[in-house]
């Protein structure tokens, strides 16, 4: 969008500018005829300044987060979880008071330029007929922005500042105790050498492992399935076609908490089978040694995942159009030639973009770890971490949360993996129509 | 399904053809098996009537069966209510959903205001986040408005941890359809909400639907959200009932699981096929780049 930025003359009278800028609505009130408009700001700045002391006490909450005053009942102690709450609530509602600060500032601006220019101020009809135009986009967004604001905004601020504080069992969990802030303390704990920062690292490895393996295993499962099946020589392709969807069209938890069963040590009927035909004598741990837990994830995962991809490589070698094999056909390719010159570079051009999403989507496959293998199997180190062997980042994190009420360093993990996936995402919605044709 | 492939005809046969033939049927027939297995094994023992996973047969229906699983997935647990709460739960999502984002999507896209430009690209960095990085603020969130134990709580967040990326998708349709309808509506004195209703609605209708799809299918199976924010047996959903049913305990219970697992799953499984066609399209579109 090219503006055509004009420069525009200084302001002759800046008195009510000036006036705006000291107090809210002042200057549309007193010099520019502003009334309703005028006193709408004008109230919006008294409401604040009555309020002051609200903010002001949240907002010290916020930066204090409560003395520990242990001789009080618990009851009445500072809560420091729920100051910080409040205190982002306020903050959020600070912001907004600051945007409309400046958009009254700018108002005023904008009304004595055109003042300048016309010599006169639009009247109060004037005001309210574009008031109808502005009241129904507020009424309407509000809902939206309001939801977002408190069950988005305010959680991940909140999350965020979780990571700098040592809120964690056992000794810093109101209203009990207090919570402190301490900085960057949690991110050197998960970056030296303590047993946190061991199955830090041991995590976060197998989350790329996993994600990696993952994702390659069913796409490479899925394209090999999607060849055989177009082969004329092949009879009934839809049938194996049907029953190979099959497993993307039953909900991934409930698959992934029978195969849980399949595999069980004791009783699961895959040990059963092969003790049966003579294979083994003894029962294989499938989900309770180390290496097989992992293995077994991600044959568990092919077996969820790789219908997809034969779906979307069998769509897209269906769409090539014809007249590119009949070309080549002429220069004199034979099949062998069309399917690596043809087939092949399309089909990876064009799943490419999935293949990249399916890995993102991976590295926080919470399900796939959660539902088969709980996270074990354990060590001597997971009692203090919570982190099994088969645990992902995102897995863990659960973990933190819910049973070992290890928060801040459940933040900073939370940190560390939006860092990791926030470049898929951006990649995932530039790709999107919307991004593409939509304009600001 | 037409499959063109780059083959014009088939080829004649050989030993060795007939070789890599039966090799590749052999293979493909293996993973039949091995794709069939656990959903076959599940119906079984979802109609067995032996209660422990010890006490099924390897091979599916090869015992006795009955419909004593389900009898007891009735009696003994608040299956039914799990049920209720989840399709209630979706409905609601899907409806707050469609209203608030509908509404949102219309006025980014057919009106001009101040913060307009910047709301949107926090639209855009919002919908990065994954829903999961909040969790622990929204427990105490939820809790401090009383909340918490309550389907209200969680149907507030999926509907609101939903509008930034909704919002984008739902304006980009809205945005190629010519303005001059709605204005032409507006010039014969509809207002806005009328032009919204009768003009904008109706043509955005398959977006509209697909978006009310999604959010319908969305809480069903979803485990985190309610696990942390409903505690009360009774109110819980289908996901978080089903796996507490056997955490733990899977010997004594997984038949009694397979059936409420089968009860879900038939539906999607006939949903899917019934949308399989739509959904190709979909995958196709989203893997073809313009």
């Amino acid at each position: 969008m090219a503006k055509n930025k004009l420069q525009l003359p200084p302001l002759k009278n800046k008195k009510p500018v000036w006036a705006s800028l000291g107090f809210m609505g002042l200057g549309q009130l007193l010099f520019q005829q502003q009334y309703v408009k005028g006193a709408f700001y004008t109230l919006i700045e008294l409401l604040v300044l009555i309020n002051s002391h609200h903010f002001i006490k949240a907002i010290t909450g916020l930066i204090t987060l409560g003395d520990p005053q242990p001789d009080l009942p618990i009851r009445q102690r500072p809560n420091s979880i729920f100051m910080m709450v409040e205190g982002i609530i306020f903050l959020i509602l600070l912001a907004l008071f600051i945007l409309l600060y400046i958009s009254n500032v700018r108002d005023a601006i904008k009304t004595q330029r055109n003042y300048e220019r016309t010599g006169h101020y639009p009247g109060t009809r004037a005001f309210m007929s574009s008031l109808a135009d502005t009241s129904f986009a507020v009424v309407g967004l509000s809902p939206a922005m309001l939801m977002i604001l408190f069950f988005v905004v305010l959680p991940l601020v909140f999350s965020a500042m979780l990571a700098f504080t040592n809120y964690s069992s056992p000794h810093h969990i109101p209203p009990a105790n207090t919570v402190d802030w301490v900085g960057v303390e949690n991110f050197q704990t998960l970056a030296g050498r303590s047993l946190w920062a061991g199955a830090f690292g041991r995590t976060a490895l197998w989350t790329v492992l996993w994600a990696t393996l993952a994702t390659t295993t069913c796409y490479v499962g899925g394209l090999l399935i999607a060849l055989a099946l177009i082969n004329k020589n092949i009879r009934f392709p839809n049938f194996f076609r049907v029953v190979y969807i099959l497993p993307y069209a039953v909900p991934a938890m409930l698959s992934l908490m029978v195969w849980r069963n399949l595999l069980n040590g004791q009783f699961g009927p895959i040990n059963r089978m092969l003790m049966e035909w003579g294979w083994i004598s003894q029962p294989i741990h499938w989900l309770s040694d180390f290496t097989l837990a992992r293995t077994s994830m991600v044959v568990v995962n092919l077996w969820l995942g790789f219908p997809y991809f034969m779906m979307l490589i069998t769509g897209v070698m269906t769409s090539v159009p014809k007249d590119l094999y009949e070309a080549s056909q002429i220069d004199g390719a034979n099949p062998r030639v069309q399917f690596f010159k043809i087939t092949m570079p399309l089909v990876l051009y064009q799943t490419m973009p999935l293949f990249i999403m399916s890995f993102s989507y991976n590295l926080n496959n919470f399900g796939a770890v959660y539902f088969l293998t709980g996270g074990g199997p354990t060590d001597l180190a997971t009692t203090q971490s919570g982190a099994g062997a088969t645990d992902i980042l995102m897995s863990w994190m659960y973990k933190l949360t819910l049973d070992l009420r290890q928060y801040n360093i459940a933040a900073v993990l939370s940190i560390l993996v939006f860092l990791v996936i926030a470049p898929f995402a951006i990649y995932n919605f530039s790709r999107t129509k919307a991004f593409k044709e939509g304009e600001l | 399904m037409s499959t063109m492939s780059y083959k014009k005809k088939r080829q004649p046969l050989t030993i060795g053809r007939l070789f890599t033939y039966l090799l590749l049927y052999a293979i493909l027939l293996l993973v039949v098996i091995w794709v069939l297995y656990p959903l076959l094994f599940t119906v079984s023992s979802a109609f067995s009537l032996g209660d422990s996973l010890a006490g099924l047969t390897v091979y599916p229906f090869q015992q006795e069966l009955g419909l004593r699983q389900f009898e007891r997935l009735f009696q003994d647990t608040n299956y039914l209510q799990w049920f209720t709460n989840t399709l209630k739960i979706a409905t609601v999502n899907s409806l707050l959903s469609v209203t608030v984002t509908t509404i949102t999507a219309f006025i980014f896209s057919r009106f001009k205001f101040t913060a307009k430009k910047p709301l949107m690209m926090s639209m855009l960095i919002l919908q990065m986040f994954p829903s999961f990085a909040g969790m622990i603020a929204l427990y105490i969130l939820v809790w401090r408005m009383g909340l918490l134990d309550n389907h209200l709580g969680l149907i507030l967040i999926y509907a609101a941890g939903n509008i930034p990326y909704n919002t984008w998708l739902i304006k980009g349709y809205l945005d190629t359809i010519p303005r001059s309808l709605d204005e032409a509506a507006r010039v014969d004195g509809a207002g806005y909400l009328t032009s919204f209703w009768r003009i904008i609605l109706p043509i955005a209708r398959p977006m509209v639907t697909f978006l009310a799809i999604t959010s319908f299918t969305g809480p069903w199976m979803d485990f985190i959200l309610p696990r942390l924010l409903i505690k009360t047996d009774s109110k819980k959903t289908l996901a978080v009932g089903l796996f507490e049913l056997i955490n733990g305990r899977e010997n004594n219970y997984f038949t009694m699981f397979a059936a409420g697992a089968v009860l879900v799953a038939v539906p999607f499984v006939i949903i899917f096929a019934l949308n399989q066609k739509y959904l190709t399209q979909v995958l196709a579109s989203g893997a073809v780049k313009e």
